[in-house]
């Protein structure tokens, strides 16, 4: 017979995952991969229902034999002190077998397979099948004339179907199924479900499964694993590989295995096969324990009786107190026969037959000054019984009633209930979460909970996290906002516009050169509208000393290489006539200087805003500055503008305003906004109150050996916190997404696309409605290509941030390139399903061949050449489009 | 060859936790490797060898499953953890309470408080300060915000550790109370003051302590009153939530002199500090002890070969290594008096509270420093200044544990975080070594040490922290400081829960295996949770 473990299913922490890849070694793989974690939850729920395998007949005190004085039963004259009958539970193992048989009907056309089992109890046939073909481990629910009668569909994956004796008085349960070998099924997968007792039954952790045809046909490219399939002796396939080596004793297995190892493959006949398995249920029992106290009216000591009808050797595990805290002591001597002392700490005292030959007993002196006795037993299986979790107490001393003794185990568990504390959440759970890896809490409580847990925790930590940050010392809490929270009574714009904008930057570095930038912009307005865009961002306004505009110096005067500054505002109202908000470039971290000084540095300025050295940073020995220390970092080519001056930012803040006012911007594009102080941004923000801002915030990501780091949380920490030190008044250019997009398109490194959370890796991840993604601008590509896109790579890059959460900017170079049309269509389709800069991301695959992700349950997309296509459940795909190394679909 | 694999895995009994994962992402590496093996060396040659590496893997990976199943199978009956063994704190904020007695960001403390006991923190530490409860006038105590932080700890179900501070903070700015300011602004001699006539004005020199300098009242009778105030005003909570309280005893709390008015910046290497003994009181009982030694002239002020506060040991005569003036019978006379006179200051401290809080459940403690920079020269300067006599020659740490061990109380370090590795090379300083000696001493008296941190997130700061807790000698408990906006950003929260989590991890390993036995004396594990279970036959 062979004879096989059957582990019961068990919750265990790990298992709740459902394998994807279809792999031919599954013996190696999903050990106790669950195809539905509600199993585990219906599991959690039988093994409440634990009843004892019987009633327990307290033994009433009604002997009238006094000649056998130690009995329990003798208990009943006056002198007795206490007298009490427990329950014991207890395990006992039930041997027996379970067997799968596979033959031929009668007719000899169709097959049929039998699966038997001899224990008593309710069995059920938990099963599915998979078809030639599937992809994935997921079952999949046979066609109806396969079921049996009685068979009842669970969701829409599997069938449960009773086994029922074979005939009165017949040992077996068994249930058969009919199989057509020339449908397309693949395999049978099922595991065995007592219903009394609510365990399952899986081989080894994992489903049975009987396979039909040879899987060699869908997944070739395993090599030889199931080689000698073909010739197995009735072979249970690759059930019976699993068999081999445990104690089987198919000693022959081996060897055919060896040959078969040579056999070439071939087309697989269905042959019989029948297949035994021993196996060893646990079934409850229900025992007694019987503990009586009476007086010794000679010795005046107290004599307790002990006895249970537990079979076997019991062991008495004891020790006395002489206080209520229960502190173990061992008593003194006399024993009674046969008892040892334990580590110095308690009694061993094995129990005597009874003369019933049901059961044992024993008796123990105790002396009178003694409070308690304390116990456990030991069984025979060298598991340990115990009263409602606690050590048995016993009273010696007359005076405590026995009522107010067995309220003991209650009033802990009363006590612990009052401390339990708040919110639900809290009680129990310090094992849970701290005991995380320990051994005990996997078995009672689900990883799903600890998960949730977690999850607490974190949402009490970020709650902190923004409060304890975004007051430096408050005195009146209700001052303290959520961070995404309106903020009704102060009237000032988000400066994150309406949440659904598309951004386009309306310049790239080669603008210039025309000198009639505005004008020629003007004439694509109303093209740029009818794309989708919402914003626009102009380049540079002010007079500056490089030709692009980054150089400012009088900030007042608006003629640059771009135009003057009343084509400016003529292309501003044009911009505004077809819808669109235009963002001013503003460069507020350096100014270049008119002046010398005595020393001959450049840091006098003129214009209307004729600011002295002190209005020049500090620490920068190039510009000979006298104002602070500067509050960021230091662009080196002109003067850093030092912005903890008064009266400089009174004077920007009026230049910001007048640039709202007089020529019509809606906004800011921020410039180099890692040279100063956040907070500054804020007070500027706060005057010029603009509908859309978007900083600047670029600098390296994190590489280790030139390999770019998977956690960028670091670098888009230092966006986000500079996001914060404006108060959330602005976005920032979203540098960590465009990052790990080079490594994950340029290196098909998809998996990047994912943090550790499952969340996307960038700003976007973190702070959505503060992100604006892009893929390139005008330092990054346009003729400088500071830090290009990879190649080729674009459009994926657009269905990324276009189909994302976060507002994505759309580069004027792709704009107008072959690219437009698909960058309309993306666009078209955001706007179409409503997706916003809130919008969640459900990632669904990040791998490294392919990334997918679900957008508000509206859009799917994916991007790689891997594959991917989106479920197909109740919900409905439709692809909606579809480009070089990219798809998206949309619920139709 | 796949044969093998498959023999080897229906072979081992196997493991229902890593495993399971473990082999999930091998297959899919083998699933994905299909293509990228191919693609990248397109013979066969290479696959064979990849699978062939894959299979060692395997094997290897069953092993282990053996092995944890073994560690689930004997730990299933046990419930200890090891947090219950090292009890972990977590410091409040230092202005939790503002100078207006209300409680500043209580929102984001209570919701800190949850996560951390959901976390399963034993409790938080909270300073009370002497500059924000008493700080109108002398023998007026407003204790109402911290009674509030009190009750929201009690009502979180973690305990709460006090510590009275005596000092003021500078960042955030804390400073004494706002009367002895003001006896200070006339009276510059209650502040320590170093040789070239600087005060420290962030906490009042030991010289004072029995003199009755503050409007007729001594410091010590002031810190008594404030103790016994504490006491009667926290009587709800001391035993049951507040289970320990540290006496602050000087600078920082800590038992030392400010051998460093200001912190040195973060940049440059700590300098050895300055002796602290040039404010009236210090000279004159310099001057008594001088004359009693019959040196009188040793009595006029400190080693006038000291170098300055950031200099390096090198730079003067006096803690030069070999032939330096602190080896010299002058050096010994004045080092021994400089250092007693700080443990004298200790034992005036620690023996009131003792006094106070005898009778009650609570542990009290004392912070002694770690000034382990320049620890590896033979004259430890920085320890010189700061008032501990520890030399290469000399072990002072023996009579500082003595008198923690005189008074009962306990020994909070600082610094358990720090690790030898982290620190520049040229400061020759050595955090390791100098905890490690102190813990010998307070462990040949029997004093029980807890621990504390000094950075936060630094690098290898959780692995040393780890470390100093769960080694030989186990803590008595550990205070993380501290809680803040930096605690829980996302940089730095995940890697504390880690921390905790990893706490209980070590257990799996050796004690549970051990403790079995031991356990089953008190508590015996039921079989009732095993349930119904089919075995192997």
């Amino acid at each position: 017979m062979t004879t096989v473990a059957i582990d019961s299913l068990l919750p265990k922490p790990g298992l709740s995952f459902r394998p994807k890849a279809n792999v031919l070694l599954k013996p190696s793989r999903s050990l106790n991969c669950y195809r539905n974690p509600k199993l585990l939850f219906s599991r959690g729920a039988c093994s409440c229902s634990f009843k004892p395998g019987r009633r327990i007949h307290v033994v009433e005190a009604s002997s009238t034999d006094a000649a056998v004085i130690d009995t329990f039963e003798a208990f009943s004259s006056d002198d007795v002190l206490y007298k009490e009958t427990f329950p014991v539970k207890r395990i006992e193992k039930v041997e027996g077998k379970i067997y799968i048989r596979l033959d031929q009907s009668e007719d000899q056309k169709n097959w049929q397979l039998a699966v038997g089992c001899s224990l008593p109890g309710k069995w059920i046939l938990h099963w599915g099948v998979s078809y030639v073909g599937d992809s994935g481990s997921e079952w999949d629910q046979p066609p109806k004339d396969m079921r049996p009668p009685g068979s009842i569909p669970i969701k829409d994956y599997a069938i449960e179907t009773p086994l029922k004796k074979l005939s009165k008085g017949d040992m077996f349960h068994e249930v058969k199924i009919e199989l057509n070998p020339s449908s397309a099924i693949a395999a049978i997968h099922f595991v065995l479900k007592d219903e009394e007792t609510g365990a399952w039954y899986q081989h080894r952790g994992r489903d049975f499964k009987v396979p039909l045809v040879d899987y060699l046909e869908d997944d070739g490219n395993m090599v030889g694993a199931k080689r000698g399939f073909g010739i197995w002796p009735g072979a249970l396939g690759q059930f019976s590989n699993m068999l081999l080596k445990s104690e089987t004793s198919q000693a022959n297995a081996q060897s055919s295995s060896k040959e078969s190892k040579d056999s070439k493959k071939e087309n697989r006949q269905l042959e019989g096969f029948y297949e035994e398995q021993s196996i060893v249920k646990k079934v409850p029992m229900g025992n007694f324990v019987s503990v009586a106290v009476r007086k010794c009216s000679e010795t005046s000591k107290n004599i307790l009786y002990l006895e249970t009808d537990i079979p076997g050797d019991v062991l008495v595990h004891w020790g006395v107190c002489r206080d209520d805290v229960q502190t173990w002591e061992i008593p003194a001597a006399p024993y009674p026969p046969e008892t040892t002392v334990f580590k110095n700490k308690a009694l061993r005292t094995q129990l005597q037959p009874k003369g019933t030959g049901n059961g044992s007993r024993a008796s123990f002196t105790l002396d009178e000054d003694l409070v308690g006795f304390l116990f456990v037993l030991k069984l025979e299986d060298n598991t340990w019984s115990k009263f409602k979790g606690n050590d048995f107490f016993i009273p010696l001393s007359g005076a405590t009633s026995v009522v107010g003794q067995l309220a003991q185990s209650d009033s802990v568990s009363e006590e612990i209930s009052s401390k339990a504390y708040t919110d639900g959440i809290i009680t129990g759970i310090r094992n849970l979460v701290s005991g995380l890896n320990s051994k005990k809490s996997q078995k009672t409580k689900t990883k799903e909970a600890q998960e949730s847990i977690l999850q607490e925790i974190e949402k009490l930590a970020a709650e902190a996290y923004s409060i304890f940050r975004s007051s430096i010392t408050t005195f009146s809490e209700e001052a303290v906002l959520e961070i995404e929270a309106p903020k009704p009574a102060v009237k000032i714009s988000s400066g994150t516009g309406t949440g659904f904008e598309i951004l386009c930057q309306g310049f790239n570095w080669e603008s210039h050169k025309s000198g009639r930038w505005y004008m020629e912009l003007k004439e694509k307005a109303s093209e740029i509208s009818s794309l989708g865009f919402t914003v626009i961002w102009l380049p540079p306004p002010t007079e500056s000393v490089s030709p692009e505009g980054y150089m400012p110096k009088d900030l007042y005067n608006l003629n640059s290489r771009y135009g003057t500054i009343d084509e400016l505002k003529e292309l501003i109202k044009s911009l505004h006539e077809v819808g669109l908000k235009v963002l001013g470039d503003v460069v507020l971290n350096h100014r270049c200087a008119h002046y010398q000084n005595q020393n001959g540095v450049w840091n006098i300025f003129g214009g209307r805003l004729d600011w002295d050295d002190r209005a020049v940073v500090g620490d920068d020995p190039h510009f000979q500055g006298r104002g602070n220390k500067s509050s960021g970092d230091n662009f080196h080519a002109a003067p850093n503008i030092d912005h903890s001056q008064e009266f400089v930012r009174k004077d920007l803040k009026e230049w910001l305003c007048w640039l709202r006012e007089e020529i019509g911007y809606d906004g800011w594009r921020l410039d180099f906004v890692r040279g100063f102080w956040g907070g500054y941004v804020k007070d500027y923000l706060d005057a010029s109150e603009p509908y859309f801002v978007v900083g600047e915030y670029w600098d390296s990501l994190n590489y280790t050996y030139s390999e770019m780091d998977h956690d960028q949380d670091a670098h888009r920490q230092r966006i986000v916190d500079w996001i914060n030190a404006t108060n959330g008044a602005g976005g920032a250019f979203d540098v960590t997404t465009k990052g790990i997009l080079h490594s994950a398109l340029g290196k098909c490194e998809y998996w990047r696309l994912s943090d550790q959370k499952g969340k996307p890796p960038g700003v976007v991840g973190w702070w959505p409605s503060r992100a604006v993604t892009f893929i390139e601008n005008h330092d990054t590509g346009s003729t400088q290509g500071h830090w290009r896109f990879p190649g080729g790579k674009e459009m994926q890059g657009y269905a990324y941030i276009l189909t994302h959460p976060g507002t994505p900017a759309v580069f004027y170079d792709h704009v107008f390139s072959h690219y437009r049309s698909e960058i309309a269509a993306l666009i078209s389709l955001r706007n179409r399903n409503k997706i916003h800069c809130r919008s969640t991301v459900k990632i669904v695959k990040a791998e490294r061949d392919v990334y997918a992700a679900i957008i508000d349950d509206k859009l799917a997309m994916k991007i790689g050449p891997g594959s991917y296509e989106p479920p197909s459940g109740s919900q409905r795909w439709s692809s909606a489009l579809e480009g070089n190394g990219y798809k998206v679909w949309e619920l139709s | 060859m796949e044969v093998s694999v498959i023999g080897s895995s229906s072979q081992a009994k196997i493991c229902k936790t890593e495993l399971a994962y473990r082999d999930l992402r091998f297959c899919f590496g083998k699933n994905n490797d299909k293509s990228k093996i191919l693609s990248r060396k397109p013979n066969s040659v290479c696959f064979e060898s990849q699978t062939a590496r894959f299979r060692k893997a395997r094997l290897r990976f069953t092993l282990e499953a053996v092995h944890s199943e073994a560690v689930l199978e004997s730990k299933s009956s046990t419930g200890s953890n090891s947090l219950d063994k090292v009890r972990l704190f977590v410091g409040l904020p230092l202005d939790t309470v503002s100078d207006c007695n209300t409680v500043n960001h209580a929102r984001a403390i209570a919701a800190g408080l949850k996560a951390l006991k959901l976390l399963g923190v034993e409790g938080v530490e909270l300073p009370v300060w002497w500059g924000v409860v008493e700080n109108e006038a002398m023998g007026k105590y407003d204790w109402s915000g911290y009674l509030a932080v009190a009750e929201m700890v009690q009502k979180a179900d973690l305990k709460l550790h006090v510590s009275l501070c005596f000092h003021a903070s500078r960042q955030p700015k804390i400073p004494l109370p706002k009367w002895v300011m003001q006896i200070g602004e006339s009276q510059s001699s209650i502040f320590f003051r170093d040789r070239s006539g600087q005060h420290y004005r962030e906490s009042l020199s030991l010289a004072v302590d029995d003199l009755a300098v503050l409007n007729g009242k001594s410091p010590i009778q002031v810190y008594h009153d404030f103790c016994a105030s504490f006491k009667s005003a926290f009587s709800p909570f001391i035993g049951s939530t507040i289970m320990g309280i540290s006496m602050g005893l000087g600078p920082d709390g800590e038992l030392r002199y400010p051998s460093h008015h200001k912190p040195a910046k973060s940049d440059k290497i700590t300098g050895i500090g300055e002796f602290q003994c040039y404010d009236l009181n210090m000279l004159n009982l310099l001057k008594q002890h001088a004359e009693a030694n019959g040196n009188p002239l040793w009595g006029l002020g400190g080693p006038h070969d000291a170098p300055t506060y950031h200099q390096s040991p090198n730079s003067n005569n006096f803690f030069r290594d070999h032939g330096g003036s602190w080896e010299s019978p002058y050096g010994d006379f004045f080092l021994s008096w400089y250092s007693n006179e700080l443990i004298s200051h200790g034992n005036r401290l620690l023996s009131l509270a003792s006094s106070i809080f005898g009778d009650t459940a609570v542990n009290v403690y004392g912070k002694v420093p770690l000034m382990y920079s320049w620890y590896k020269t033979r004259a430890h300067p920085c320890e010189l200044t700061a008032g501990f006599y520890n030399t290469a020659s000399r072990d002072g740490y023996e009579a500082v544990a003595q008198m923690f061990a005189r008074n009962s109380c306990k020994i909070i370090l600082p610094g358990m975080d720090l690790s030898d590795a982290h620190q520049p090379h040229e400061s020759l300083s050595s955090p390791e070594l100098l905890l490690a000696q102190i813990r010998t001493a307070c462990g040949k008296h029997k004093i029980q040490v807890s621990g504390q941190n000094l950075a936060s997130g630094a690098p290898g700061s959780f692995q040393q922290i780890r470390k100093n807790m769960l080694g030989e000698n186990v803590l008595d408990l550990f205070t993380y400081q501290r809680m803040g906006a930096h605690f829980f950003s996302p940089e730095h929260f995940p890697s504390f829960t880690e921390f905790v989590r990893s706490l209980s991890q070590p257990e799996l390993h050796s004690d549970d295996l051990l403790a079995e036995e031991e356990e089953a004396t008190e508590s015996v594990h039921t079989s009732s949770d095993a349930n119904i279970q089919m075995q192997a036959a």
